[in-house]
C-alpha cells in the first residue's frame, strides 16, 4: 500500500479532546489503513512523585470520599491510571468505524469484505477522509504520537 | 406478556472478549426475548449481528445502539439505526446530543451515572450538566455489575428523585456486559409486547410512557380497581433466580415510603392507603425491604 499521509504530534498533560486530520483521496481506493500509534500510556514507579500521590489522593478524597493507603494508592496509579485514546474515521461525513481498544499500536484496515474490529467494511473509498484522534485521558506531558494513512 | 431485554452489551467490536456470534449464543442460552448491542462509540456490529440472525433464526429479537463513550459520561443509545456525532459534546448542555439521538428516531439515557470516573477512568461517571431532563428518555439505574452502594443505589435514588419532582424518565438496567458473564440474579428490563412484535417499537413505547419493570426474577404488576390499586407478584422466568420467603410491597413518595406484606401474591390498596402523594414508585423486596433484597421496580403510578 502507498503511503498517502503520516503526520505526528504530542499531546500535554490532562489534554482532553479531538483532533481531527483531513486527507483527501484524489484516487478511489480498494484497500485503506489508518495506523495509530503513541507512547507513555502508563506510569512507571519512577514516574510516581509525592505530587502525584497528593493529586490523586486529594482527587479521590474530593469525588469519592474514598481514602487510599499510599501503598493501595501506588498500586491504582500503576495499574489503572492510563492515558485513553481513540480513533474515528469518517468519510465525505459517513462514519466508518471508531477503535475503542486501548491499544498503542493499533490498525483500522479496510479490505472488502473485511475491516478490522469497531470498522464498516466498504468496497471503495473515495472523497475526504477525516480521522478524529479523540483524545479521553492523558497522564503524562509530551506524549507523543504518529497517525499513517496508507492506500491501495 | 413481558419481555425480557438485556439492554447494554458489548463485543469485540470495543472493547468486550466476546464477539457478536457468543453475543448472541449467550442471550439465547440465557432465554433473552430481546438483547442490545451498544457497543462503545461504533455501530460496526450492526450488520454483523443482522446477519447472523437472517442467517440462524435463533429465537432472539435485537434492538441496535450504541453507548457514546464521552469524556463527561456515558449516553445509551437504543433503536440507533445510523451513527449521529458527539463531537459537538457540551459538558454544561448534554441536551444537544439527545435531542440529535432523538432526532435521528433513537432513545437516548444517561447510563450509569455513578460510576467512578476520572482519574482512572475518565467520562464512566456523568459529570454533565442536565437542566433540561424532558429531553432525557432513561436513566439506567442498575448497571448490574457496579457496586450496589456507591454507585447503584445512588443512582436510583437520583432517578427516584427526579420522578418524585415529576421528571418523566423511564428506568433501565443492563448489564454492561464485556463478557461471557453470568446474569441470573441480577436486573433485567420488562416491557409489554406481543409474541413477534416488533422490538423496537415496544421498547420505544415502554421508555416514552415509563412503563418497564426492572427485575430479577418477579415482576410487581399494578391495576386500578374501583377505590383503590390491586397488586401482584408475576413470574418472569428468569434463570437462576431464588425465591424469598417473604414479599414486601413498598410505596415510595414525596412523603417517604412505606411497606405491606405481599407474601401471598397479591394485595389491593384502597385510595386511602395510598394516600395523597401524586406519584408513587412500587418496588418489590424479598425477605426484608433493603436495597439488598431489592427484586423489582415497577413502573410509577401517577395519580389524577
Amino acid at each position: 500500500m502507498k503511503e498517502l499521509y503520516r503526520v505526528a504530534g504530542t499531546v500535554n498533560r490532562d489534554f482532553v479532546g479531538q483532533i481531527t486530520y483531513t486527507v483527501c483521496l484524489e484516487k478511489p481506493l480498494r484497500e485503506l489503513d489508518i495506523q495509530f500509534t503513541f507512547d507513555k500510556q502508563r506510569f512507571a514507579e519512577a514516574d510516581i512523585t509525592p505530587e502525584l500521590l497528593r493529586d490523586t489522593a486529594q482527587t479521590l478524597r474530593e469525588q469519592y470520599g474514598q481514602e487510599l493507603s499510599d501503598e493501595a494508592l501506588r498500586r491504582a496509579i500503576l495499574g489503572e491510571m492510563k492515558t485513553e485514546i481513540h480513533t474515528l474515521a469518517t468519510i465525505d461525513g459517513e462514519f466508518i468505524g471508531c477503535v475503542h481498544k486501548q491499544l498503542t499500536d493499533r490498525h483500522m484496515h479496510y479490505a472488502w469484505p473485511e475491516a478490522s474490529e469497531g470498522c464498516i467494511p466498504r468496497e471503495t473509498f473515495s472523497g475526504v477522509l477525516k480521522v478524529t484522534v479523540l483524545v479521553f485521558n492523558v497522564i503524562k506531558d509530551d506524549t507523543h504520537y504518529a497517525l499513517t494513512v496508507r492506500g491501495k | 406478556m413481558l419481555k425480557r431485554y438485556e439492554l447494554h452489551n458489548h463485543t469485540t467490536q470495543s472493547d468486550a472478549s466476546i464477539t457478536c456470534a457468543e453475543l448472541v449464543d449467550l442471550m439465547v442460552r440465557d432465554r433473552v426475548d430481546v438483547f442490545a448491542l451498544t457497543d462503545h462509540n461504533t455501530i460496526s456490529g450492526h450488520r454483523i449481528v443482522k446477519a447472523l440472525l437472517e442467517e440462524k433464526k435463533p429465537p432472539i429479537q435485537c434492538v441496535y445502539g450504541m453507548e457514546y463513550t464521552t469524556y463527561y459520561g456515558h449516553i445509551l443509545c437504543l433503536n440507533l439505526d445510523r451513527y449521529v456525532p458527539w463531537d459537538s459534546i457540551d459538558r454544561n448542555c448534554p441536551e444537544k446530543l439527545f435531542r440529535a439521538c432523538r432526532a435521528a428516531g433513537a432513545l437516548a439515557g444517561i447510563a450509569h451515572p455513578f460510576s467512578y470516573g476520572a482519574p482512572f477512568a475518565r467520562g464512566c461517571r456523568f459529570d454533565m450538566t442536565v437542566t433540561d431532563f424532558s429531553q432525557v428518555d432513561f436513566i439506567e439505574v442498575f448497571n448490574n455489575p457496579e457496586p450496589l452502594h456507591e454507585v447503584n443505589e445512588r443512582g436510583l435514588n437520583w432517578w427516584q428523585s427526579l420522578v418524585l419532582r415529576g421528571e418523566r424518565l423511564a428506568a433501565t438496567s443492563g448489564m454492561d456486559l464485556h463478557g461471557a458473564w453470568d446474569m441470573s440474579m441480577n436486573f433485567a428490563t420488562y416491557c409489554e409486547g406481543e409474541p413477534g412484535g416488533d422490538p423496537a417499537a415496544e421498547l420505544a413505547r415502554a421508555i416514552r410512557n415509563q412503563r418497564t419493570w426492572l427485575s430479577k426474577g418477579l415482576a410487581l404488576r399494578a391495576a386500578r380497581t374501583d377505590g383503590g390499586v390491586r397488586f401482584h407478584l408475576e413470574g418472569v422466568h428468569k434463570p437462576g433466580f431464588v425465591p424469598g420467603k417473604r414479599y414486601w410491597l413498598a410505596l415510595t413518595g414525596s412523603d417517604g415510603t412505606r411497606t405491606w406484606d405481599i407474601t401471598a401474591g397479591e394485595r389491593t390498596l384502597s385510595d386511602r392507603e395510598l394516600g395523597d402523594a401524586p406519584v408513587l414508585i412500587p418496588k418489590l423486596y424479598s425477605d426484608s425491604a433493603d436495597i439488598e433484597h431489592l427484586i423489582c421496580i415497577a413502573p410509577v403510578l401517577r395519580r389524577t
